[in-house]
């Protein structure tokens, strides 16, 4: 490893055991911090997940009370966002069991989803580039939910979070091998709804 | 080239969006010399790239009012967190001081009510009932207190009706 690379992960560690430190203490300026860094990933994983944007802004808020609460297990030897996509899926999931007992596992049922529309919040410039942004977000997000949902969180995690495939195996609890299939299957069921639409 | 070979091609591009992330160099070498064949799986790539950058490109923003939320519910919480441990930190050293104090003076009180007993002329069992239920009343009125708690003596607060 050279030099460069060494104090790259040397500062990653550095910062991630300060984060643990923080949520130990539960310092809320700390958590201040997390929440303002954190928010438009967080939230954008969750409203995948879900399907839902009001949904998705009550687990947003679950989250950073769970984060808060057992914050303390958090070892810091890893990335921060892989543990905050893991405390926030487990919540989805309580949330999706109380919602329908049936199905324990309500992430993986993606009939009742299908309508659910993604609301994105656009940001800025002028008003032709906000419609034109706006109805190709749309676009992508309808086209997300007509696939199943453990394969829309395969590809948010992959391609809009960043995670590499350890890290999503990590947050999801499935094994490598899975996920790689889930990327497979999820973008080829993906490719044929947005053809046209892609930027 | 048979189709296991492109699925395979396919495969290592849905992992990595084509940006080689995910792969190994002998693996990113391999793919790379299938494309530069193979028409079909090259438009693959390309169209998954695309789907990738498409994919990159939805803003998803939370509103500013929901973070401020969030983190006026955090704080909040961390404050009833924090009063809930010094409670439970009182509650220890309380019971901590209590067990101290009745270590000290039980044997001392004993003495006491053996020296009273002695002086009415009362038979031992009398003054050690009497000793018993000296030690165990305020422990059973304490008891009688918690358990009104949470009943029609008290308020939703846990607070005494007056």
């Amino acid at each position: 490893m050279n030099a460069a690379a060494l104090y790259f992960v040397n500062g990653m560690e550095s910062e991630t055991s300060a984060i643990a430190r923080g949520l130990r203490r539960r310092d809320p300026d700390l958590l201040d911090r997390l929440i303002e860094q954190y928010q438009h990933r967080l939230l954008r994983y969750l409203t995948y997940l879900t399907g839902h944007r009001e949904l998705a802004e009550d687990l947003f808020q679950e989250t950073w009370i769970r984060v808060l609460e057992r914050g303390h297990q958090y070892d810091g030897k890893h990335e921060f966002s892989t543990w905050l996509f893991s405390v926030a899926r487990h919540l989805t999931i309580d949330s999706m069991r109380k919602k329908n007992p049936v199905s324990l596992d309500g992430l993986l049922d993606n009939e009742e989803e299908k309508h659910a529309p993604l609301d994105p919040v656009d940001i800025r410039p002028s008003a032709m580039e906000i419609i034109a942004q706006h109805e190709h977000a749309e676009r992508i997000n309808a086209a997300l939910t007509c696939i199943a949902a453990e394969y829309r969180e395969a590809i948010v995690l992959r391609f809009q979070e960043g995670l590499t495939l350890d890290e999503i195996a990590s947050v999801t609890g499935a094994p490598l091998g899975t996920i790689k299939s889930r990327l497979y299957r999820g973008l080829n069921l993906l490719m044929p709804l947005l053809k046209g639409a892609q930027a | 080239m048979n189709r296991d070979v492109h699925q395979q091609a396919r495969e290592w591009i849905s992992l990595t969006g084509v940006d080689g992330q995910g792969l190994s160099d002998a693996q990113q070498s391999q793919l790379h010399a299938h494309l530069r064949e193979c028409e079909l799986c090259r438009q693959y790539a390309d169209a998954t790239g695309q789907l990738v950058r498409s994919l990159r490109s939805v803003p998803m923003a939370a509103q500013p009012a929901l973070v401020r939320r969030t983190q006026a519910r955090v704080r909040q919480h961390a404050q009833l967190l924090r009063q809930h441990r010094e409670r439970l930190w009182m509650v220890g050293i309380a019971c901590a001081g209590i067990g101290f104090s009745a270590t000290v003076t039980i044997p001392i009180m004993w003495r006491i009510f053996a020296w009273l007993g002695a002086w009415a002329g009362v038979s031992s069992s009398v003054w050690e009932t009497g000793f018993g239920v000296f030690v165990i009343a305020p422990a059973l009125l304490v008891s009688v207190l918690l358990l009104a708690r949470g009943t029609h003596l008290t308020d939703d607060a846990g607070h005494w009706r007056h």
